[in-house]
């Protein structure tokens, strides 16, 4: 305390000097105008380069978030995008117009890819999303590129695919505007070609053709794409194409994915259950 | 107490009504001089007594600075100036001391300190006024050749008045 008193003795002037100036330049900034305005600008120029940087900062941080709402958002759009199609394949002297929540046959959840492997025979995905978003076995995966997988087990949270990369895949697909379909396997362990069997021996392929879904077997609707014709050739001892695809997908690089719910899935196994019983 | 503290009541109305109601009033319309002021109000602080304690020449300039605000509507921009005039006023006195020495109870006496001695001490003061001023008008040291240019021409006319006062009411008197 006294060295405080010897302190203000001491710079008493100097201190009473600082009081005053700042006191003529708070009155300078608040009353006129030109000073005022020279002092708002540079101000804000400083706290405006603060502000940014914080911003960038908590951005940052906020990706994840921004990411699994821009994730939902995808998931609506393909959702419309694919029902639509399929509405369209199905009812072709209808107008889409009349498209209603009723005919709505796929939903898609999105997930985030959370661990995969690409590199082996047997390769498994597993997903963020399980029970409890009503991702049930058999569903289909797709990513933004194409077809990923089909769902093998369900825990409440997770879910694991097998992916198209793995021996025992068969997904139904067709040559996109005729209609010849196949089934995809994968029996090289090149993680961006698949083979597409089992096609037609009088089907017109070219190479450069696209390949879809078939939409054959609910899992996942008509028309996704997932690839493009490489080179084909005829089966050994067949009467059918054994057609080399190039994936579009790559599923290495794949972080997000699609899972698809199809409506009509229970129905459609239940009739083929009945049928399968009666042979 | 030798100094007449009417006298420099007088003094500090004098002296403001001059400014008012003569030097502001002076126009300057000729290319560089047009930024050019004639400051006699400093003339105030420069001659309290030399036994003045800092903390009241400070609020002194204050005071000053802020009439001399009301009328040119420049609120705090005089004020900040002569604030700072009146802060450095001892590093002048020590920087121009004479040979002589000052005689702390006596007021100025320019008998005894001098003409030259007179005029250094004004030339100084109003310098250091001067640009302090300007730099605080244009608050911006991006027009630091303005600052300097209206500086030099303000400090000739304001150095010229200042000396004419001070041979006029010679303070000691």
């Amino acid at each position: 305390m006294r060295n405080l008193l010897l302190l203000i003795a001491k710079y008493g002037s100097t201190i009473v000097f600082i009081l005053l100036e700042v006191i003529c330049f708070y009155i300078i900034i608040s009353f006129n105008q030109s000073q005022g305005e020279i002092w708002k600008h540079s101000t804000n120029l400083l706290s405006g380069n603060i502000n940014e940087r914080v911003q960038n900062t908590s951005d940052y941080f906020a990706l994840e978030a921004i990411n699994d709402s821009l994730l939902t958002e995808n998931a609506k759009l393909l959702e419309s995008i694919i029902n639509y199609r399929v509405f369209s394949k199905e009812n072709e002297f209808q107008d889409f117009e009349s498209l209603d929540s009723n005919l709505i046959e796929y939903k898609f959840v999105p997930a985030r890819i959370t661990n995969k492997t690409f590199n082996k025979r047997n390769n498994y995905i597993t997903l963020n999303k399980g029970l409890q978003d009503s991702v049930k076995i058999g569903m289909g995966v797709i990513s933004s590129n194409g077809i990923v997988g089909i769902v093998k087990n369900v825990s409440n949270h997770y879910s694991l695919v097998m992916s198209i990369l793995h021996s025992q895949s068969k997904i139904s697909a067709a040559i996109k505007n005729n209609d010849f379909h196949g089934t995809l396997v994968w029996d090289e362990m090149d993680p961006k070609k698949i083979k597409l069997i089992s096609l037609p021996k009088h089907a017109s392929v070219n190479v450069g053709d696209t390949i879809v879904t078939s939409g054959y077997s609910t899992v996942f609707p008509y028309g996704i794409e997932i690839g493009k014709v490489h080179d084909y050739a005829v089966e050994t001892n067949e009467d059918s194409f054994e057609v080399e695809v190039d994936l579009f997908n790559d599923i290495p690089a794949v972080t997000h994915a699609y899972i698809i719910q199809s409506i009509k899935l229970e129905e459609k196994n239940e009739i083929e259950s009945e049928a399968e019983d009666e042979l | 107490m030798n100094y007449n503290w009417l006298s420099i009541l007088f003094r500090f109305v004098l002296l403001v009504a001059l400014q008012i109601l003569v030097f502001k009033r002076i126009p300057f319309e000729y290319g560089i001089l047009s930024y050019s002021h004639i400051f006699i109000y400093p003339l105030w602080v420069m001659l309290l007594p030399f036994k003045t304690p800092k903390s009241v020449l400070l609020i002194a300039g204050f005071f000053m600075g802020m009439t001399i605000d009301i009328f040119y509507q420049s609120y705090g921009v005089h004020a900040a100036a002569l604030v700072f005039s009146a802060y450095i006023r001892d590093f002048i006195f020590r920087i121009i001391e004479p040979d002589i020495g000052y005689d702390l109870d006596e007021p100025f006496n320019i008998k005894r300190l001098g003409v030259i001695w007179y005029l250094s001490y004004s030339a100084l003061f109003l310098l250091l006024h001067l640009f302090v001023y300007f730099s605080v008008e244009v608050f911006s040291f991006v027009y630091f050749y303005e600052i300097m240019v209206s500086t030099i021409t303000s400090l000739l006319f304001s150095l010229i008045i200042v000396f004419i006062f001070v041979l006029i009411f010679n303070p000691k008197s």
